[in-house]
């Protein structure tokens, strides 16, 4: 069996099985934190693509986030629009700000990449956080263009609230686990298809790879577009799923927690990421006690891992093999 | 006329600060080819020390400068020894040094935060008044930071051009294999470098918080400029890193004043942006390395 | 012949790629000897391995009975090993005097400063006039000389270098190779690799020929001259 063939099967494997989860396990918090799982392994898997495969060192994914979530909610606050069509629509506004970025940056070598895309993100917060003339004045008090401070709320939802009562977030699980079957579909498709392959000659030798005419710039802007359509409809999907969004999605501290999913994971490999997603979720949950001392242990699993397994998780078993393969 | 000494004033004391910053990310990068994302921690450090030993201990703040820098080039040196010296050898260095470096500046500035609070204090080592030209108050604070970053940037020249240890860290920057076939110890010369970054950052830390008060995110910021503007220059280029950090202290003091406050750092970025489709390597290339 | 210089039983390369193996040499004291044969057969990956920029993956190398295969570069420079690398690698936003003065680096070396760039200067007086120039904006041949100059400059028990006469203009080349006949004649201890097998075999005391990672011939340079055609097929020639 083919390895594209192998993870199709785990895919839809793990799909079904995480599809009978709220049938066995029933409690409120446990559904709604793998909710927000299926959301940060959407977002991971996308920046996997974007830096483990095609070797982009961007840090402006959880900005294409942003902007997918605030998106969908100025569509939904300013002409209500239906989520329904504001989230796809705030994914192709992701997708469009991937393509600026990209053309901006992806010319120029690594370390460039990454203190670019990180200062755009910066910046865009800093619009964000900055902009206090008041652009509408609703009951509730003043609200600049893009929300400010505050962000916004009551921007419509799904209509699963109406629909189900109080068992809506039940059908948002479903649509969160639709969401990350399509990212990791799409993920495959990529790693094992003709782009993945495109990247894996670019690596293993840059100038012949060229020489066929294997561009990386037009490649790797397309893995950048593209990862940015999911990406932006993980935002959308966490404005609708938590009915506010404010400029906290911009914070350091969620940059610092999706970079450690995908380097204790494992960079550039299928699966690698999303083990790192739910170990880090999982890890999370049990540093909870210990309240503040939380971001310090995050820090620290994040440092031991790239200095002491720079290839995650994943790159244990791969390892194992190839020690395997020698002796 | 007054407008102008006014933005010449606040933009060279930006452009100081900025500078004292950028020389020691640049050195670092010019020598090991490391982005240190820990800095805006250091400069956070730097400023808590200070503010520590004159603030709560009620020393003078001629012990609390040299504290802060000596606990700050301690840092640095630690950063080498723990996380920068094992992945050297091995390959992705750039990206994963870039990676760790982000976890312990989280560390270190969670750690800063857990100690002082989140909440901002002012930092004691300041100076009040102002000097009156004209109809514009230049403040001794504006001053002294101007005074403090040039001499900082004498003595950092002075070093580089030199002395033995200046030459062993050019001749790093310029040329890894050659400086080793000459008898240079480079991980000596890249933990030197790691612990005069600190040192700088400490220094820049303490009067960026002596005109915006102490914060544990407080170098956040001030990192990213500094980061910017080494782009701007061509990484690693500490002579065009200085003009650089001057220049875009002029710009942004220019656009505060034109435009407003939330917009300068925006404006500065798209700057940057449109010099790097021009000159992708910085203004200044990648052949000036270190040449002070 | 006490040997200066022996290696026994080396190994090298690259990640999993081996480029020599299980080589043994021994190089005696005042000689010199050249390195010839084809490019890529690890004439340039030897003199790495020695001056400690590669680690052996096994064998011994040892300066007068001291081990140094398990050194950092810097120390084996500083037992006496100089290795001038190929392309030069010089400082090149240094000044000539800068890059010459940066080869006596070390403590031992920058005692002897003055008394060496007077016998670099000696031997390749151009330099001289160079002084103040900024090493990047030379040309192939001044640079040629700032790069053997400083190596010069370091002092050391053995010299070694990596392919001194490399894309340069035919007269440069004779400047290049009056100078290392000079160098002989001083009784320095020299390992040098060379393309050119005719022309260093007039030098040489002996020659290795290093083809596919060990070595295939060994000889005087006299022997060499004698039967050139039956290591022609070796050399390309």
């Amino acid at each position: 069996m083919s390895a594209g063939r192998r993870d199709l099967l785990v895919c839809l494997l793990l799909a079904g099985a995480m599809a009978l989860l709220p049938q066995l396990v029933g409690t409120r918090y446990v559904v709604t934190q793998s909710t927000l799982f299926f959301i940060w392994a959407v977002v991971v898997s996308q920046w996997n693509l974007v830096f483990g495969v095609a070797g982009i060192f961007s840090l402006a994914q959880m900005a294409l986030f942003a902007v997918g979530a605030y998106a969908t909610a100025m569509l939904g606050y300013y002409f209500a629009v239906p989520m329904v069509v504001a989230m796809p629509l705030a994914a192709l506004v992701s997708v469009a700000v991937s393509l600026v970025v990209g053309l901006a940056c992806l010319r120029l070598r690594g370390p460039y990449v990454a203190l670019l895309t990180l200062a755009i993100a910066q910046v865009l917060y800093l619009v964000v956080v900055n902009d206090t003339d008041c652009f509408t004045n609703p009951p509730s008090g003043c609200m600049p263009f893009f929300g400010g401070v505050r962000g916004f709320s009551r921007f419509g939802d799904l209509g699963f609230r109406a629909l189900l009562g109080s068992k809506w977030y039940v059908a948002h699980y479903y649509v969160g686990l639709g969401l990350l079957t399509l990212a990791m579909l799409f993920s495959i498709a990529i790693v094992r298809g003709p782009l993945g392959l495109a990247f894996q000659a670019l690596r293993d030798n840059p100038g012949y790879a060229r020489s066929r005419g294997v561009g990386q710039f037009k490649y790797q802007l397309w893995v950048f577009g593209l990862s940015a359509f999911f990406t932006g409809l993980a935002g959308a999907f966490y404005g609708v799923q938590f009915g506010v969004v404010g400029p906290i999605v911009f914070s350091l501290a969620t940059l610092l927690f999706l970079l450690s999913m995908m380097v204790v994971g494992g960079l550039g490999t299928v699966w690698g990421p999303l083990l790192g997603a739910a170990l880090l979720m999982l890890a999370d949950e049990g540093m909870r006690e210990v309240g503040d001392w939380r971001d310090i242990g995050l820090g620290v699993i994040l440092v031991l891992f790239v200095v002491l397994l720079p290839r995650g998780l994943a790159g244990l078993r791969l390892r194992g093999v190839s020690k395997a393969k020698q002796s | 006329m007054n407008v102008a000494i006014q933005i010449l004033s606040s933009g060279l004391t930006l452009g100081a600060i900025y500078a004292l910053s950028t020389i020691g990310l640049s050195l670092v990068y010019g020598s090991l080819n490391m982005l240190n994302m820990a800095h805006g921690a250091l400069l956070a450090l730097g400023g808590y020390v200070c503010f520590y030993v004159m603030g709560v201990l009620g020393l003078p703040g001629l012990l609390g400068v040299p504290a802060a820098m000596l606990v700050c080039g301690l840092a640095g040196f630690v950063v080498y020894q723990l996380a920068a010296r094992p992945m050297l050898a091995s390959g992705g260095f750039e990206t994963r040094i870039f990676i760790a470096t982000i976890g312990i500046g989280a560390i270190l500035g969670n750690v800063i935060q857990r100690s002082f609070g989140p909440q901002p204090v002012a930092q004691p080592l300041a100076l009040h008044g102002a000097l009156v030209l004209g109809e514009v108050y230049v403040p001794y604070q504006n001053l002294l930071i101007l005074f403090v970053s040039v001499a900082m940037m004498a003595v950092v020249a002075l070093l580089l051009g030199r002395t033995r240890v200046g030459r062993a860290i050019r001749a790093t920057a310029q040329n890894r294999d050659a400086a080793q076939l000459m008898g240079i110890r480079i991980g000596r010369v890249y933990a030197q470098v790691l612990a005069l970054s600190g040192a700088l950052a400490a220094l820049s830390g303490i009067l960026i918080s002596s005109l915006s008060g102490l914060l544990p995110n407080m170098g956040g910021d001030p990192m990213l400029k500094a980061f910017v503007i080494c782009i701007v220059a061509g990484l690693g280029n500490v002579f065009g890193a200085v003009v650089a950090a001057f220049l875009l202290g002029l710009l942004e003091a220019l656009i505060q004043y034109l435009l407003g406050v939330q917009y300068s750092f925006a404006i500065l970025l798209l700057i940057v942006i449109a010099v790097l489709i021009w000159r992708p390597a910085g203004l200044f290339g990648r052949r000036q390395v270190v040449r002070l | 012949m006490s040997a200066l210089l022996t290696l026994e039983r080396v190994s090298a390369g690259y990640g999993h790629q081996q480029v020599i193996r299980d080589l043994s040499l021994a190089l005696g004291e005042g000689q010199l000897a050249a390195l010839i044969g084809p490019n890529g057969h690890g004439k340039t990956t030897l003199l790495r391995t020695i001056s400690g920029l590669l680690h052996p993956s096994g064998g011994t190398i040892a300066l007068e009975g001291r081990r140094l295969d398990r050194l950092r570069p810097d120390q084996i420079v500083e037992a006496g090993i100089i290795h001038v690398p190929q392309g030069d690698l010089l400082f090149p936003e240094m000044t000539v005097l800068e890059n010459l003065r940066m080869g006596a680096y070390l403590p031992e070396a920058a005692r002897e400063e003055a008394r060496r760039l007077e016998e670099v200067f000696a031997l390749f007086p151009k330099l001289r006039d160079r002084q103040g120039q900024l090493a990047g904006t030379l040309s192939g041949g001044e640079r040629r000389m700032v790069g053997i100059g400083r190596g010069l400059m370091a002092g050391g028990r053995l010299l070694m270098l990596d392919e001194p006469s490399l894309g340069l203009a035919p007269i440069v080349i004779d400047q290049i190779y009056e100078a290392i006949a000079t160098l002989r004649a001083s009784g320095r201890s020299v390992l040098i690799v060379e393309e050119n097998a005719m022309r260093i075999a007039e030098l040489a005391d002996v020659l290795h020929l290093l083809d596919n990672g060990s070595f295939a011939w060994s000889g005087s340079g006299a022997e060499l001259l004698s039967r050139p055609e039956s290591l022609a097929a070796y050399l390309g020639a």
